[in-house]
């Protein structure tokens, strides 16, 4: 389960980008990688690649991924500025390994939309330019995206400007 | 309680009663004055002035002789060396007109180690008492002007007579290479110093005791009017009325004609130039005041009271400015914290000109302000403060929430903060790289407003 993980990649990446770091890492985890693309295919995120202890070079291709390097693999991520302000400011968990959220398909339409949900789980609606990332049996996904093809799943966090 | 007991008890406290003494009675006083009896009773009897025969005829007429007598002809002729034979024929009028034993019945010669030592004596100043007189007259002041260029030159002349002045040979060698004068002027001017300078030399072969001091008293001095450095019955400079030539007319405050007679007194040509709106404009503005306080300054000398006021200011579309401003007045606080909120006017971005981008949350001090976009017709469901706020700058729509202190000053001032610091929709959409829709006008086929 990599729940904590993901709120430990939420906090990071809000530090960083308050310390207007341009380049930073996470760990190399299944949920740390899809959330990260996630993150980059909603253009909060500039790039995400795999790398060792220290940061890549721009074209450095990632090393082959083996048993033996497997454990000092680190997933590098590049963080976006516009109008010199951060582009991702505000991240928070939704899921905490104490309290996993699971919404079905009328919550999550009714948050996509900006309404707050009305029933067993409480999450807030979305504010103009704020995402809502899902863990769908499709991967990970934009709440939007999987209002779209109709799925609902663990709501892993969401991230705003 | 048994009926038997309140007959024992009444029993026994008489027979406690009949065995007990007196209580002896208070005669401790309880109070600083005397009592009341104390007070009205005199401790001897007065004695009234007619046993006492003060008030007989004769005695009267024994006080009269002694205290008023009438004027001797010996003091009559030291009187007519001092006074004309009209004051004389007054002075024995008013002596024929006041009976002496009138003066004894109703007047009253204090005795008393207060008393004043004259009756009345004008010949000699009291101190404190008595006004001062002024030791000069004063000037005239129909007549009182600055000296022209020649007058000065001529004043300094004159002073150079008096003292060895080198503050004046300074002044008109400096007036040599003065590039104004013509050169008749120049002439006269370098005749004028050698002139001076050789009194100057004179004077200083005759004793040299004459130094920088007496240069000082050209400065600080000498009078630049034309009362000829007359003494003057004040130590201040006489005023010069108000057209004093070469000055009246310079310093007027220039009316533009555009502002239609708007702004006479000139208040908001600062603020025209500051912001390029015109009066008309200006005056056309939501100016509101949202907030007053009095303040206190402690100072070692006491409480200063002040008022502050908080005003807003806005065009009803689209910008709104908040102005703060103390002062001890409350009419100049208030409008100088409205002029200050029209120039502190910043652009509010509004969605569809009716409401705000999504939701707004802004802290200011201990108070959170959070705002709501609402669809049309909702209303400006707000506080009275905030609805001002809206109203002045074009927003119709609205919720807000304050969940926690609801201070005046900080709500206004957090209200003002999330307006204004919303986020952009083009620059969220720049940032991420990302094309944002706003789905309402989809849906309405671009039918809003």
């Amino acid at each position: 389960m990599g729940l904590p993980h993901i709120a430990n990649l939420c906090s990071h990446l809000q530090n960083a980008s308050k310390a207007r770091l341009g380049l930073t890492s996470a760990p190399h985890t299944k949920y740390n990688l899809s959330v990260l693309l996630s993150l980059q295919k909603a253009g909060f995120l500039s790039f995400v690649t795999r790398g060792g202890p220290l940061p890549p070079g721009p074209h450095d291709p990632p090393e082959p991924l083996t048993s033996a390097n497997v454990a000092r693999q680190r997933l590098w991520v590049g963080l976006k500025y516009s109008d010199n302000a951060p582009v991702l400011r505000k991240m928070q968990a939704v899921s905490t390994p104490k309290r996993p959220i699971t919404m079905k398909l009328p919550d999550l339409e009714r948050v996509a939309r900006g309404w707050d949900t009305n029933g067993r789980v409480n999450v807030r609606g979305l504010n103009m330019g704020e995402c809502l990332f899902v863990s769908t049996p499709k991967g990970v996904m934009e709440v939007r995206e999987a209002v779209e093809r109709k799925m609902g799943g663990l709501v892993l966090c969401r991230a705003g400007p | 309680m048994s009926v038997a007991r309140p007959a024992r008890c009444l029993l026994s406290k008489r027979f406690a009663a009949a065995l007990k003494p007196a209580a002896p009675t208070c005669n401790a006083a309880f109070h600083s004055s005397a009592r009341v009896e104390a007070r009205k009773k005199q401790r001897f009897q007065s004695i009234r002035a007619e046993e006492m025969g003060l008030t007989s005829p004769e005695k009267v007429q024994k006080y009269t002789e002694d205290n008023f007598q009438p004027y001797t002809p010996e003091e009559i002729e030291v009187l007519k060396k001092h006074y004309s034979p009209e004051q004389m024929e007054a002075l024995e009028a008013g002596e024929a007109a006041i009976d002496p034993k009138d003066l004894t019945i109703q007047g009253r010669l204090r005795r008393d180690p207060y008393q004043i030592p004259y009756l009345d004596d004008f010949s000699r100043l009291a101190p404190v008492v008595d006004k001062r007189p002024k030791k000069h007259i004063a000037p005239d002041f129909t007549k009182i002007r600055w000296l022209s260029e020649n007058e000065f030159i001529n004043d300094i002349q004159k002073f150079a007579k008096e003292v060895d002045a080198p503050q004046a040979k300074t002044w008109m060698e400096g007036k040599l290479n003065d590039p104004t004068l013509s050169e008749e002027q120049k002439e006269w001017v370098k005749g004028q110093l050698a002139k001076i300078t050789a009194q100057a030399d004179r004077a200083k072969s005759l004793d040299g005791k004459h130094g920088d001091a007496e240069g000082l008293d050209l400065l600080f001095e000498r009078s630049m009017l034309n009362d000829d450095n007359a003494p003057s019955d004040t130590s201040l400079a006489p005023s010069l009325g108000k057209d004093i030539p070469g000055i009246s007319g310079i310093y007027q405050n220039p009316i533009d004609p555009e502002d239609q007679g708007l702004d006479d007194e000139g208040i908001y040509q600062d603020l025209k130039r500051r912001t390029g709106l015109s009066v008309r404009e200006m005056m056309d503005l939501t100016v509101k005041i949202l907030v007053v306080r009095m303040v206190h300054n402690q100072t070692r000398l006491g409480k200063i009271r002040s008022v502050w006021v908080m005003a807003i200011a806005g065009n009803g579309n689209g910008r709104l400015g908040i102005g703060e401003a103390k002062s001890v007045e409350n009419g100049a606080a208030v409008q100088k914290a409205k002029l200050l909120a029209i120039r502190n006017m910043k652009p509010v971005p509004r969605y569809e000109e009716r409401t705000i981008f999504g939701s707004v949350t802004a802290k200011f001090g201990g108070t959170i302000v959070k705002l709501d976009a609402r669809p049309p017709g909702f209303g400006l469901r707000v506080s009275a403060r905030f609805f001002e706020m809206f109203r002045a700058c074009g927003i119709h729509d609205i919720a807000a929430k304050m969940p926690r202190s609801r201070r005046p000053m900080n709500a206004v001032k957090a209200c003002f903060e999330a307006l204004t610091n919303q986020k952009d929709p083009n620059e969220i959409a720049i940032g991420r790289g990302k094309k944002l829709v706003d789905v309402r006008k989809v849906y309405f086929g671009g039918n809003v407003l």
